[in-house]
């Protein structure tokens, strides 16, 4: 009886076994995967919405590194994925004022958005030049707006500058006074009006050249 | 009904057969000489008495196994920790399979680390922190992959790394769990888990 049931058992535990064996270092792999820490429906979500980001061309990098964000800070699943389908969305708004840009344009054009401010203001950023980022004067934008710049007063003194030729300097250069303003006490909007005065306009379509020198800290 | 055996034809032969037989004592004698003149016969093997055509065949010949559970269950254990050591062995926690023992490259003279990269700098001051690391989605947002050291200036921190040419989001962690925009550069907007990231552009040569 019990060499019956051995002889029985023995080829199932043999198959398990090799399942086992050959899928232990796949497992091991997966356990590395911070997504992994998703349950399977919220991990099932976000890959779904990578996949479709695939398709559309959206830099799917972005969506994963915001996943991984709120693994990071052990955020709810749910909320996770709320998080990554918004960017999603951002993402492919973005893209369908902005007709094809490159990634990092397209990203910062997404926060833009996510930052309240209206699809329509990216249009004036429509048809930039060959080779005139677009993601300085969009981080600037987000910036201001996040240190409590109204939405449209912001928009309108980014979109004069972008218009009249502003380089990435200029860019930083209005970011940094502002800031310095506001760290003084000034409100934020007035600071804003008194500093885009400083800045002459410039005739559209100068030649844009990256900044020279050492590369440096972010920190001041 | 007479039986075959019983035939009188049968008795004869069976009766001659039966017949003792008149040995001569010295044919015995040459008999058993003759034998103990042989050489004694190695002893026989299972595969020496096989063909070799047979021993092939028995290398393949289907034979069952029999285990107790017990047996079968400690069986299966030895193996699933052999794969499970193995697994460990050849695969690495960031889930690259490599062999066992090879070194590791330093990055800094990988000549495989893409020209696009530029090396960034990155110092924040944090006079009571213990510990500072710096996340964003070069790593992953992982806090323990790049760890922060402290500079010769009392509370200032820095940490040096390659970062491909393009837009990156990051923040500083403070003791482990404090999460801290970099005061010196522009803010993202809300990075939708209640934090603010800061963003850095980096262009070749070049970091905004």
């Amino acid at each position: 009886m019990s060499s019956r049931f051995a002889r029985s058992w023995i080829p199932v535990a043999c198959a398990a076994l090799l399942a086992l064996v050959a899928t232990a270092p796949r497992a091991a792999a997966q356990d590395t995967d911070p997504l992994a820490k998703l349950d399977a429906t919220s991990r099932f979500a976000v890959e779904a919405i990578m996949d479709s980001a695939r398709v559309d061309g959206l830099p799917v990098a972005a969506l994963r590194s915001k996943a991984l964000e709120g693994v990071a800070v052990h955020a709810d699943d749910r909320r996770i994925v709320s998080v990554v389908h918004g960017l999603f969305s951002s993402m492919r708004e973005a893209r369908s004022v902005l007709g094809p840009v490159n990634d990092p344009d397209l990203e910062a054009a997404a926060e833009v958005l996510s930052a309240g401010v209206k699809p329509e203001a990216l249009t004036s950023f429509r048809d930039a030049p060959r080779g005139r980022p677009l993601a300085s004067a969009f981080t600037v934008l987000v910036d201001l707006v996040t240190r409590g710049v109204p939405r449209d007063d912001a928009t309108s003194a980014i979109v004069k500058l972008w218009r009249s030729g502003a380089r990435d300097a200029d860019f930083y250069g209005l970011w940094n006074s502002v800031k310095s303003d506001i760290l003084e006490g000034l409100n934020p909007g007035a600071a804003l009006q008194n500093r885009v005065r400083e800045f002459p306009g410039r005739a559209p379509g100068n030649t844009l050249t990256p900044p020279t020198g050492q590369p440096e800290s972010p920190s001041s | 009904m007479t039986e075959d055996w019983q035939h009188p034809y049968v008795e004869r032969i069976v009766s001659e057969a039966r017949r003792p037989v008149d040995l001569d004592p010295a044919a015995r004698d040459r008999l058993m000489s003759l034998v103990r003149m042989e050489p004694a016969p190695r002893r026989s093997t299972r595969f020496s008495r096989l063909s070799r055509a047979n021993r092939v065949r028995d290398l393949f010949r289907v034979r069952s196994l029999v285990l107790s559970p017990a047996a079968g269950m400690a069986f299966a254990a030895g193996l699933v920790g052999l794969g499970v050591f193995a697994g460990a062995l050849y695969s690495h926690r960031d889930g690259r399979f490599t062999a066992a023992g090879q070194p590791p490259v330093v990055a800094v003279s990988n000549p495989q680390l893409p020209v696009s990269d530029t090396v960034v700098q990155f110092i924040v001051m944090a006079p009571r922190a213990n510990a500072v690391s710096l996340v964003g989605d070069f790593n992953g947002w992982n806090a323990a992959a790049t760890p922060m050291r402290p500079t010769s200036r009392a509370g200032v921190w820095s940490v040096t790394l390659p970062l491909a040419e393009g837009r990156h989001l990051y923040a500083y962690i403070v003791n482990g769990s404090q999460w801290m925009a970099d005061p010196g550069a522009p803010i993202a907007s809300d990075d939708g888990f209640g934090h603010k990231n800061s963003v850095i552009l980096v262009r070749p040569g070049a970091v905004l």
